[in-house]
C-alpha cells in the first residue's frame, strides 16, 4: 500500500472497492491491527493505534474474510475467548455475550463446534465476535461472501444498526451493488493505492460502475472527486 | 498480564477439547504406571540384599528417580517420563501457533492488540501447565508409597526440579518450532528432531570420537542427569533458563515478522 489516506466519521459506512489483489484486505488488516504498516499512522479519536496497540483491542472489531475460527471450539467458547481477548471481564463479558447471542440469533448454535458450521453461520459467529465488545470502529472484509439473500439482508440490518448507534464501519467488497445499498462513502483501491474517494448517493450506481471499470481496466490515476459523476 | 492469561485460557481450552491431549496423557500415564510397577518389583526382590549394603541405593534411587528418566537405569524397561516427553511434547505443541497460522486465526490474536511476546508467552504457559499436571500425576505414583518407605526428599526434589526444567525447555522448543512452521505436522517433526538432537548431541559426538566440554555442555542430558543424581548447580539451571529464553525469543521474533510482513 502507498499514499493511502482515509478519514471516517462516527456512524459513517465506508465501502472499500477494488478488484482482487487491489489491497483491500491488506488495508483492513492494518486498520484492524493485525498487520503493521512500514510507515504512516492509524488514528482513532486522535490516538495512534500503532503506538498504543491496546486501543485496537478495545475500539476495533474485525471480521476477516472467510471468518477464521478455531474448529475445535464451540460457538459459546468463541464468544468467551474473544471477549477475554478484548479485555472483557466476568459480568461485562456475560452481559455482552448474552446480548450478542440474542441479537444475532445464535442461541441454537451455542454448543455447536465451529468446525461444522455452515458458511453463513461462520460469518454470523465472526460478526458476533467482532461486535461483542461494542467497538467504535467495525472493520468487515467481504462480509457478504457466500451468504444467501436472506442472510445478506440480515447482515445489512445489523451493519445499519451499528452505524445508527454511532459505530464507524468500513466494509470491503468487490460488489458495486453492496456499496450503493449500504455505504455513505466509497473508496476505490487499485494496485495498492487509493484511486477514488467520494460520497455515495442512491442514483450513483451507473456512475460508480463506470468509475470502477475506468480505474480497473485503464489502471487510472488518482480520481479523488467528491462526486463520481463529475 | 490479563491479556496473556486470556491467550493461556484459550490455548488450554483448545488443548482440553482435543482428544489428542487426553489420549497422550492416558497412554503415557499407563506406560509410566507399568514402569513404576516393574521398578517397584525389582526393588522389592532385591530389598534384603540392598539392606545389607551400607549406604546402598534405596527407594528413591531405584524407583522414584528412575521413573522420571531411563538415563540412570540399566536393563530393558519401558520409557521414563523424560523419554516420553521427547515424543509427546512435539505433538502437544505442534498446533499452538502453526495451527493458528493454518486456520487463519493468528491475525485475530494480533488484532486483539496483543504483542507477539504476549501471544507466545500465553501459549507457552498453557503448554507448561499441561506438562506440569502430567508430571504431578506421574510423581503421585512414587509419592503414594512415601509413607511406607524411606524417600530421600532432597534427591527427589532435585530430580523433580530437573524434570520441570526439562519439560519447560522442551515445551519452549516445541512452541518455537510451531511458530516457524506453516503446518502442525511440520512443527512436530522439527520439534522432535531438534529435541532429540539437543538431548543426545554428546552421545552422537562420542560415537564419532569427539568428546569435549562444549559438546557435553550443549547436551540437555548432561544437565538433566546432574539434577537426577541430586546435584543442583546454578550452571545447569542457567542452561535450561537460557534454552527456554532463546526458544521463546525466536518464537516471538517470528511472530513479530508475521505481523510486519503479513
Amino acid at each position: 500500500m502507498e499514499r493511502l489516506s482515509l478519514t471516517l466519521d462516527r456512524g459513517q459506512i465506508l465501502g472499500l472497492l477494488g478488484v482482487n489483489g487491489a489491497g483491500k484486505s491488506t488495508t483492513l488488516s492494518m486498520i484492524a491491527g493485525a498487520l503493521r504498516p512500514d510507515s504512516g499512522g492509524i488514528q482513532l479519536s486522535g490516538e495512534d493505534f500503532l503506538e498504543h496497540p491496546a486501543l485496537a483491542r478495545q475500539l476495533v472489531g474485525w471480521l476477516p474474510e472467510r471468518a477464521p475460527l478455531w474448529p475445535e471450539l464451540t460457538v459459546s467458547e468463541h464468544l468467551v475467548a474473544h471477549g477475554r481477548l478484548r479485555g472483557l471481564r466476568s459480568n461485562a463479558l456475560k452481559q455482552a455475550r448474552d446480548t450478542i447471542i440474542q441479537r444475532l440469533e445464535l442461541g441454537s448454535l451455542l454448543r455447536r463446534l465451529a468446525g461444522v458450521l455452515s458458511q453463513g453461520q461462520r460469518q454470523r459467529l465472526g460478526l458476533a465476535c467482532a461486535l461483542l465488545h461494542r467497538p467504535a470502529l467495525l472493520v468487515l472484509d467481504e462480509p457478504a461472501n457466500a451468504l444467501d439473500p436472506v442472510q445478506v439482508a440480515a447482515l445489512r440490518t445489523v451493519i445499519r444498526e451499528e452505524a445508527a448507534a454511532g459505530t464507524a464501519v468500513i466494509l470491503s467488497t468487490h460488489l458495486l451493488a453492496e456499496v450503493t445499498a449500504m455505504c455513505d462513502r466509497v473508496a476505490i483501491l487499485h494496485e495498492g493505492s487509493l484511486r477514488h474517494d467520494a460520497a455515495v448517493t442512491d442514483s450513483d450506481h451507473k456512475a460508480l460502475e463506470r468509475t470502477f471499470f475506468d480505474i480497473a481496466m485503464n489502471n487510472g490515476a488518482m480520481n479523488n472527486r467528491r462526486n463520481p459523476t463529475a | 498480564m490479563s491479556s496473556t492469561f486470556a491467550v493461556t485460557r484459550l490455548e488450554l481450552r483448545r488443548l482440553f477439547v482435543r482428544p489428542l491431549a487426553w489420549v497422550l496423557a492416558a497412554l503415557t500415564l499407563a506406560q509410566l504406571a507399568w514402569r513404576f510397577v516393574l521398578l517397584l518389583g525389582n526393588f522389592l526382590d532385591n530389598q534384603i540384599k540392598l539392606a545389607a549394603l551400607p549406604g546402598g541405593p534405596g527407594y528413591t534411587d531405584l524407583v522414584g528417580v528412575p521413573l522420571l528418566s531411563s538415563a540412570l537405569t540399566v536393563g530393558i524397561l519401558p520409557f521414563g517420563l523424560t523419554e516420553l516427553a521427547l515424543l509427546i511434547v512435539p505433538l502437544l505443541t505442534m498446533s499452538t501457533l502453526a495451527g493458528d497460522r493454518a486456520n487463519g486465526t493468528l491475525p485475530l490474536l494480533f488484532a486483539s492488540g496483543l504483542a507477539p511476546s504476549k501471544i507466545v508467552l500465553g501459549k507457552y504457559l498453557a503448554v507448561l501447565l499441561w506438562l506440569l499436571c502430567w508430571l504431578a500425576l506421574t510423581l503421585a505414583m512414587p509419592l503414594s508409597l512415601a509413607h511406607g518407605t524411606h524417600l530421600d526428599w532432597g534427591k527427589f526434589a532435585a530430580a523433580t526440579l530437573g524434570l520441570v526444567l526439562a519439560l519447560a525447555a522442551l515445551g519452549a522448543i516445541g512452541i518455537a518450532c510451531s511458530a516457524f512452521a506453516s503446518l502442525p505436522a511440520i512443527a512436530a517433526t522439527a520439534s522432535l528432531t531438534l529435541s532429540l538432537a539437543l538431548f543426545t548431541v554428546n552421545l552422537a559426538a562420542q560415537k564419532a570420537g569427539v568428546d569435549n566440554d562444549l559438546v557435553n555442555w550443549l547436551a540437555m542430558s548432561t544437565h538433566l542427569e546432574a539434577l537426577l543424581r541430586g546435584l543442583v548447580s546454578s550452571a545447569d539451571i542457567a542452561w535450561f533458563v537460557l534454552a527456554i529464553a532463546v526458544a521463546l525469543a525466536l518464537a516471538t521474533r517470528r511472530l513479530a515478522a508475521d505481523k510486519e510482513l503479513g
